[in-house]
């Protein structure tokens, strides 16, 4: 449950969205309450390997929001028809390997500010493929993807 | 006691100085030509206004405050950036923070001005 000052962030938040927009390739989906918010993504342009694909990405806040980093997961969704990407970072459970999701967060980070990283980590990717030893981590991973500790070794893409 | 408030003039309004050029602060004590001193307009975009970490301006306070003022003070980093007060302290207390400035990842050290 999202106490003052996550409500107070993610209203704000809402407000900016809502009067200046999203960027491009970016919408947001749904956000009915002060807790999950859900994005959709996609790569826009020629150049990528993700054209015509869109993404959803779930964002779960604690109350401590934006002191702590959301849950940020992709996930499939057929309303949407949403898929999880095929990319050297996100595991097919949906979980992201990226350090600003973990131990480079910072509170002056906005839900705005994830799905462009997000979507910026797509668009530079040149080859779909899952992380290295993805079934392994899908079969023991824990449901919150903040409890993983993550090794951040390549950020080429 | 109870009364009841029928009219007031304000006299004064206060506003944090953020601006890295406290020197500027002569305009705010300057009338313009109508003898009016007016709303001073910041130059700055309006995210120099507000804090990094709630999102509310400066000038109100903190999300768990009620007061705006000295008890819900601004603090000023060695690297520059402002904050509210207990919006950094809640962050720096983090062991995720690891002590850093949440705009620049310096190490956060207080500055002087504070």
């Amino acid at each position: 449950m999202a106490t003052g000052l996550a409500s107070k962030r993610l209203m704000k938040e809402l407000a900016e969205i809502k009067s200046k927009g999203t960027p491009p390739g970016i919408t947001l989906l749904s956000a009915e309450d002060m807790q999950v918010w859900l994005f959709s993504i996609q790569v826009l342009g020629d150049e990528t390997i993700y054209k015509g694909e869109t993404f959803a990405l779930k964002m779960k806040f604690g109350p401590r929001y934006p002191i702590e980093c959301p849950e940020v997961t992709f996930v499939a969704d057929q309303t949407y028809n949403a898929v999880i990407p095929i990319h050297p970072h996100c595991y097919s459970n949906g979980h992201i390997c990226a350090s600003i999701l973990g131990n480079e967060w910072s509170p002056v980070l906005n839900c705005v500010a994830i799905c462009i990283t997000m979507q910026s980590m797509l668009a530079s990717n040149k080859k779909k493929e899952r992380p290295q030893g993805n079934d392994r981590y899908v079969r023991n991973a824990p449901s919150n993807p903040k409890l993983t500790r993550w090794h951040y070794d390549d950020d080429t893409v | 006691m109870k009364f009841t408030i029928t009219s007031y003039n304000a006299v004064a309004t206060w506003k944090w100085d953020t601006s890295s050029e406290p020197h500027k602060l002569w305009r705010y004590a300057q009338p313009d030509a109508e003898g009016s001193y007016g709303d001073v307009e910041d130059d700055e975009d309006e995210d120099d206004d507000v804090c990094g970490i709630c999102r509310l301006a400066f000038e109100s306070c903190c999300p768990e405050c009620k007061v705006p003022g000295d008890d819900c003070p601004l603090i000023w980093g060695e690297c520059t950036h402002v904050f509210h007060m207990h919006c950094l302290l809640k962050w720096i207390g983090t062991e995720s923070s690891k002590q850093q400035c949440p705009m620049d990842r310096r190490e956060w050290g207080k500055s002087p001005c504070s």
